[in-house]
């Protein structure tokens, strides 16, 4: 009987953590979602190679979610495993830098009247930073997501000093790239 | 235009972009699911071939028998072995970042690539062992080696066909696992080294 108990203590005990385990899932997903869509359309080219990652990034938090212990920002955390899903997604497809035909991964403009234009912009502006090379590309998503150089160097696993380099030099590049989109 | 205003300017156009694809959360499940049933067929297989060797040696032990039985067991140990050995220091990286994923990435390619060889040289053991084994125990045994070996049945036909859709796959794997640890290769290289 003592040993029942026991056992169903155990059982209710994990079933508790499982449960707790889905509400973090689901409250990450809900929180940080759009900025793991964003992170994940900038290493594709089409929604459905979008969808594919962001489902990859979204099974590798759910496996690492049991071990997160709070050393780390939350955002951190899920950046660190999203970019290194990225990382082994990209050497798996070696993703090319799509051409404006394949750039499907987009919202359609809720209003056509004002948004035409400015979903113009942001096209653009994805656009070019899908063609930036992968250490350069990462220091900006990080940065337009809103990191600062101290979450970026610990997500990327390089010093400040590195992140502000990449960062400049990536700027200048997106600045030429959007006065002369080709 | 101000530097930091052309960030804000960036920030708000990329963060303009919301849609979050439907029923994530269930594709997640559902992946996660199918990764432990592949993870049991693993197993499975293994004891599958093993234990089937172990319950006809233990059923029927003649020499022969048991020899099987031996030689099974030496190649799944051999299999087993290469795998712990190839995947030390591979199972999760040393730190959370990136550069760390980068470095356990890398080492698990070459651990790919040299598994390609060992697959190959352990297939042709195995291959070899199997079908020396199969013409002693046939009973049209006395038919020379080569003419049996060459076509003499649908049997043989299918372990070509299988051989060498084994070896078309493991070049096929060899050049896709070459040019990803290139890629990797290269973008550590991009990267400075860890302080």
């Amino acid at each position: 009987m003592g040993t029942d108990a026991a056992f169903l203590d155990v059982g209710s005990s994990k079933l508790l953590d499982r449960v707790t385990l889905e509400r973090q899932f689901d409250g990450l997903l809900a929180a940080h979602g759009p900025a793991l869509t964003r992170l994940a359309a900038s290493y594709t080219n089409t929604r459905s190679d979008r969808d594919d990652l962001l489902q990859e990034i979204a099974l590798a938090i759910w496996q690492a979610l049991p071990r997160f212990r709070g050393d780390c920002s939350e955002r951190t955390f899920l950046f660190r495993i999203a970019h290194n899903r990225a990382i082994a997604y990209l050497a798996r497809f070696r993703s090319q830098p799509p051409t404006v035909e394949e750039m499907e991964v987009r919202d359609p403009a809720l209003d056509p009247e004002s948004g035409l234009a400015r979903e113009q912009t942001a096209e653009r502006l994805r656009t070019a930073v899908h063609r930036l090379p992968v250490a350069w590309r990462q220091v900006v998503t990080l940065t337009l997501e809103g990191l600062g150089y101290g979450e970026i160097a610990e997500v990327l696993g390089i010093s400040q000093s590195n992140v502000g380099a990449r960062l400049t030099r990536a700027r200048q590049i997106l600045r030429e790239s959007l006065e002369d989109p080709k | 235009m101000n530097i930091d205003s052309e960030l804000d300017l960036w920030r708000r156009q990329w963060q303009s972009e919301t849609a979050v694809p439907l029923d994530l959360r269930r594709k997640v499940k559902r992946q996660s699911r199918f990764m432990k049933i592949v993870l049991l067929a693993d197993i499975l297989v293994t004891i599958g071939i093993g234990g089937g060797a172990i319950a006809w040696a233990v059923r029927s032990p003649q020499p022969d028998i048991l020899l099987l039985a031996v030689v099974t067991w030496l190649f799944i140990s051999a299999a087993w072995a290469f795998s712990f050995t190839v995947n030390r220091g591979a199972w999760s990286a040393a730190a959370l970042d990136t550069a760390a994923f980068l470095d356990v990435s890398i080492r698990r390619c070459r651990g790919r690539l040299a598994a390609v060889r060992f697959g190959a040289g352990l297939f042709l053991c195995e291959i070899a062992f199997c079908l020396g084994w199969i013409h002693h125990h046939a009973p049209h045994h006395r038919t020379p080696l080569l003419p049996w070996l060459l076509f003499s049945s649908l049997f043989i036909d299918i372990v070509w066909l299988c051989t060498l859709a084994f070896f078309a796959f493991l070049f096929w794997y060899r050049r896709k696992k070459r040019a990803e640890l290139a890629w990797l290769l290269g973008l550590q290289g991009q990267s400075e080294p860890r302080a």
